[in-house]
């Protein structure tokens, strides 16, 4: 039990500080104005980033080999081709096959992933769209949305038979300046489902009062001003849905509803007072549906909003502590490439998307996405140095290198309040 | 239903006598510009939808569509610079010309002058 003569002695315990800086801007809806557009403006986008950064890689891949369009394709020539990936599924719910057939009172229960062995991928462009066979681009690992560069020929059937495929691979990484001084921490957590049966009030309360430095000794105290900023990954409430039934709700629904955010508020009154907090919304979270999900509104949160270190992000979220650039999501994309493709762990999938240098590849075909039209705001410039992800089963990491000597570290942040688990990241470059 | 025989004359369209618009008739709108012929073919013929006018599915009636039109519409379907429908025509050259496609700059000293027509055709009607 520290004294007040010892605490004076040693002096006070200053938390760190980063330099914090924010590149959300191409995730915030702004200027965009829905007037009924579709989505093939955003795939056109898409396209055009990708082949104009394909085109820009070929060189190096294939120098000799000549590049045309799907509609230009010569049987038996041997040549490359660049599109958009549409991956056929023959269980891929369709609105139309759900109509056609007769309406059950209870729905239809889903397979948890949609594979099968039947599944074959298609390859669009402007011009036109024609089947991909072959060994090397395997319908599992694919996706509809991503855009490749194949090398192949037509077949006499009409297929192109891919001898070799190129993504996009890892963008260009800022280089980090080597690590001088002192280690600075981050934590990350998600899935905090306040509200839920499965949350523990506990739980959070004592992560809050670790974090605060209200908990422990001066070693321990000493560790937790270390900690720069908390991120919070999505799914921090669960509102009870049940009362969601289209009905007028009385004043005391109306109280239960809004419990979760009133609790949330309190905890994060109690962060915030302490350490820069990013709060980003998840699929839970009273946020809008569609990616990119904007900012939870300050409204939500009275008391933390009227500090200036809470912030309100939007998801994905991208942003720089000190040189360092992170980068990640709730959840939604990861949980939907689950859906439809297959890997041996959740941060395979996680190093594919920044190798297809797409954060949402899905998106929209399957992922709820906005109809931009000048921009696809998913595509990765620059490589982050962290990747995350939240709201996953368990936590798992992994450090993975790219061709230009890119170092990026990959997370999972697993769901509070089923696992307790928040995680640190310590920012100093790992030599 | 049962109608009187004078009121037949309601159910169909009358057939004009003399064919379509006559010389007559056309003095009075001579106020407004003189069309040119491959526009005005239906002027003056009684025949309703000849063939050679279907060109985008329905009968030529942009009758004062001039060579500005014609050179945006060859924008609009230009397949480099993406779909054409959902977005105005200056958003989507300004589009081509951020995404770096170097879209020809008299189209866009065109559109911000603003007589032309902001959509492209199909806008609204698909």
């Amino acid at each position: 039990m520290e004294t007040e003569d010892s605490s004076s002695e040693n002096g006070l315990l200053h938390r760190k500080q980063a330099l914090y800086s924010s590149l959300d801007s191409c995730f915030v809806i702004q200027k965009e104005m829905y007037r009924g557009q579709q989505y093939s403006q955003i795939y056109f986008a898409r396209l055009h980033l990708m082949r104009t950064l394909l085109y820009s890689l070929l060189p190096n891949w294939k120098p000799h080999i000549q590049v045309c369009t799907v509609i230009g394709l010569e049987e038996g020539k041997e040549c490359i081709i660049v599109g958009t990936l549409y991956k056929h599924m023959k269980l891929k719910p369709s609105i139309l096959e759900e109509y056609s057939k007769e309406r059950s009172a209870t729905p239809l229960v889903r397979p948890h992933n949609f594979m099968h062995p039947d599944d074959h991928l298609i390859l669009e462009d402007e011009s036109g769209r024609i089947k991909v066979c072959g060994d090397v681009l395997l319908p599992s690992v694919y996706v509809t949305g991503v855009v490749v560069a194949l090398h192949g020929k037509e077949t006499g059937t009409g297929d192109f038979w891919v001898e070799d495929v190129m993504e996009g691979g890892l963008p260009h990484q800022i280089e980090r300046p080597i690590k001088s001084g002192e280690d600075k921490y981050v934590i990350f957590v998600s899935g905090l489902d306040i509200g839920s049966s499965t949350s523990n009030p506990l739980k959070f309360q004592l992560l809050v009062d670790h974090i605060t430095g209200h908990l422990g000794d001066k070693k321990e105290q000493s560790i937790a001003a270390k900690i720069v900023r908390v991120i919070i990954a999505g799914n921090s409430v669960e509102i009870p849905r049940g009362l969601l039934n289209g009905q007028n709700l009385g004043s005391k629904d109306q109280f239960t509803l809004f419990e979760p955010i009133k609790e949330l508020d309190i905890q994060l009154t109690q962060i915030a007072a302490g350490i820069p907090v990013d709060i980003m919304p998840g699929p839970n979270d009273p946020a809008n549906f569609s990616l990119p999900q904007q900012p939870l509104h300050r409204c939500l949160f009275p008391s933390s909003s009227a500090y200036n270190t809470f912030r309100s992000c939007p998801n994905p979220h991208l942003f720089q502590l000190d040189d360092v650039s992170l980068l990640g999501t709730s959840g939604q994309n990861i949980d939907d490439l689950e859906k439809y493709s297959d890997a041996n762990d959740k941060l395979e999938f996680l190093e594919r998307t920044l190798r297809w240098r797409h954060v949402a590849p899905t998106a929209p075909n399957t992922l709820g996405c906005y109809p931009f039209t000048d921009r696809d705001p998913f595509f990765v410039e620059t490589c982050p140095h962290v990747y995350f992800v939240g709201n996953q089963e368990k936590y798992e990491t992994r450090l993975i290198k790219g061709a230009e000597g890119q170092i990026v570290r990959l997370i999972c942040i697993p769901r509070f309040s089923e696992t307790g688990v928040a995680v640190v990241v310590i920012l100093w470059m790992q030599l | 239903m049962a109608t009187s025989k004078s009121d037949m004359k309601g159910f169909f369209k009358q057939k004009k006598k003399s064919g379509g618009i006559t010389k007559a008739k056309a003095k009075s709108s001579s106020t407004k510009k003189s069309l040119s012929p491959k526009r005005s073919a239906t002027y003056g013929s009684d025949i309703t939808q000849p063939a050679a006018l279907i060109s985008h599915g329905f009968p030529d009636i942009e009758n004062d569509y001039d060579e500005k039109e014609e050179v945006l519409r060859q924008f609009d379907m230009n397949m480099a610079y993406g779909p054409c429908l959902g977005m105005s025509r200056l958003a989507r050259w300004e589009r081509a010309k951020s995404l770096g496609m170097n879209p020809p700059e008299d189209i866009g000293h065109l559109l911000k002058a603003g007589k032309v027509g902001a959509e492209c055709l199909w806008e609204g009607r698909v």
